[in-house]
């Protein structure tokens, strides 16, 4: 599904950008704040409908302008299909594909997929859980948009639920009861449904590491990848009731997928706390194409695939080994100066202040 | 930036629902060019809207005298109770003209983010309107969102141990809409609240 052209016009510091993209590796280059990860996050917001730093919509327009415009054709199975957001810096955003107009999110998401390698993806591998577990709910929704609100359901009944948690101030009355009763049901439904699908991605996902670690790894040690959750054995339902207690008591849903984490583990020990940050830096690549190759295979058709100023922390080894492995499909790299030794593109656009500075094909 | 009184204007009108600061402006400046008895026709309509409607006292749906039309209507069914959120979904059952019932109007659904509990909503009315007029079946006809289908799951467990019959409206494809284009959400309601055609 490569991207044939990119427009963007007032988002961030991008004033009027147009592009004709082909396939192959494109190259964006510019100094620190010249705006070519702005680009990046344009193209991405396409794909996920937000900004892939976190970045609140009012953020994401320029300053002074009232609207940003992103516009984007995508191929795919040799159609075109024309994707058109306006990002207001007040009021709501508008979507249209094809021309016409889509009210939700999920209508705008699986038209352009794509996976994306950034500079804080250590993360992945060193920190906390929610960050791996937006790894797998982002990879659920670019795998089938249905799993969109599965995860918004989700975080609403949660919500909800932890609200009445506070409201009851650590006491069970009867009222209390009977509405959690409510929000249990619900909250079961649609745990049960996304911890079971974590759990079928994990299996994906265990042979492609495993496969990517063979290459870019530095050792030996082998990698292990388990999905962790205290209840889906069980069941959330009644998960829930064992736990109720204790939520009443501490305010807050203590079980659930919210509370669950991806494992892991090198050589028998978890690679949070026990793996070299060289070791880290590999498995948080193979977190990222693995990734990749799973949605590849369930959507029948490669993701562009965004390297957003990784090379910068790699060294030349793991970053050729690494350039190796990119299936052929249409690439964007970005670097502040220049790319490393041995990395090669088809062209190379250079970003200054906000614009194209100049546009080349690779080699010439 | 304009004079005080058209800013007064401006920003009451912009707390009304769905109307954002410039609309707000746009409706300010129509209203200082239209003929000042039209503006006085609206403001005394609101007026009277405000002093002369109150809520049911037995459904809570609006009303101008204690009982609302519907209830007030002896034509109607009284065994059969629509459950809707607001007012407005009335109106909106009341158009399909397929429902011969009498309604009952909650004032919203449970949502503990907006502080609606049980208790605020108008449960223990319902409860009470089902003996003394004979009620045989409850329809819960709430929104099809996370609150909504939390209100009607609520309701059902309440209702069904008294021996009323519980139903659900059901939800699923728009008529006159293609198969194909139905989200795989609608249709998936709708597979699943299927039901046997003809025969029985």
């Amino acid at each position: 599904m490569p991207v044939r052209r990119i427009s963007i016009v007032d988002f961030r510091n991008l004033v009027a950008v147009d592009l004709e993209l082909a396939e192959g590796r494109i190259a964006v280059i510019g100094d620190n704040g010249q705006g070519k990860t702005n680009l990046m996050e344009a193209l991405v917001w396409l794909t996920t409908a937000s900004s892939f730093r976190g970045a609140p919509t009012e953020a994401l327009v320029r300053e002074g302008a009232e609207h940003a415009i992103l516009r984007a054709e995508v191929e795919s199975e040799g159609r075109t299909t024309l994707l058109e957001v306006e990002l207001a810096a007040v009021g709501r955003n508008r979507m249209q594909v094809n021309r016409n107009r889509v009210s939700r999110v999920r209508d705008l998401l699986g038209h352009l997929v794509a996976t994306v390698f950034g500079p804080d993806d250590l993360a992945l591998v060193k920190g906390g859980p929610a960050g791996r577990r937006r790894y797998m709910d982002d990879l659920l929704i670019a795998s089938h948009p249905r799993h969109h609100s599965l995860v918004t359901d989700l975080e609403r009944i949660l919500r909800q639920r932890n609200t009445l948690l506070r409201q009851a101030g650590g006491r069970m009355t009867r009222e209390v009861e009977e509405t959690l009763d409510v929000w249990d049901d619900k909250l079961a439904g649609i745990g049960e449904e996304l911890g079971r699908a974590r759990r079928d991605l994990v299996v994906l996902l265990r042979p492609e590491l495993a496969d990517i670690l063979d290459v870019l790894g530095d050792g030996t040690r082998p990698a292990t990848m388990e999905y962790e959750s205290h209840w889906l054995d069980m069941g959330l339902g009644p998960a829930l009731v064992e736990a109720r207690r204790d939520d009443i008591r501490r305010g807050v849903t203590t079980v659930g997928p919210h509370r669950d984490d991806l494992c892991i583990g090198l050589g028998g020990m978890p690679s949070r706390t026990h793996a070299s940050q060289g070791e880290q830096r590999s498995l948080a690549l193979a977190l990222r194409l693995g990734g990749h190759r799973v949605l590849a295979e369930r959507l029948g058709v490669e993701p562009v695939i965004i390297l957003d100023d990784v090379f910068s922390e790699l060294d030349p080894g793991r970053a050729g080994r690494l350039v190796g492995l990119l299936p052929s499909t249409q690439v964007f790299v970005t670097a502040a100066g220049s790319l490393p030794e041995g990395i090669d593109v088809d062209r190379v656009i250079r970003i200054e202040a906000g614009s194209v500075a100049s546009d080349s094909e690779a080699g010439a | 930036m304009y004079a005080d009184a058209v800013q007064q204007v401006i920003d009451e009108l912009g707390r009304l629902p769905g109307i954002g600061p410039r609309s707000a402006q746009r409706l300010a400046f129509h209203l200082l060019e239209t003929d000042p008895t039209d503006v006085e026709r609206l403001t005394a309509a609101i007026v009277e809207m405000r002093s002369r409607v109150r809520f049911c006292t037995r459904c809570s749906n609006i009303s101008e005298d204690d009982l609302c039309t519907i209830c007030a209507d002896t034509r109607r069914e009284g065994s059969v109770l629509c459950v809707v959120e607001e007012p407005r979904d009335v109106v909106a059952v009341e158009r399909t003209a397929e429902f011969r019932g009498r309604y009952h109007v909650l004032g919203g659904s449970i949502s503990p983010i907006d502080g609606v509990g049980p208790d605020q909503l108008r449960i223990r009315e319902l409860l009470a309107r089902l003996e003394p007029e004979a009620v045989a079946e409850v329809i819960l006809a709430t929104n099809p969102n996370i609150e909504g289908e939390a209100t009607a799951m609520y309701l059902a467990r309440l209702l069904e141990p008294l021996g009323v019959e519980v139903t659900k409206i059901a939800s699923g494809l728009p008529v006159g809409g293609d198969l194909e284009y139905a989200d795989e959400l609608t249709l998936g309601r709708a597979l699943e609240g299927r039901r046997r055609l003809g025969g029985d």
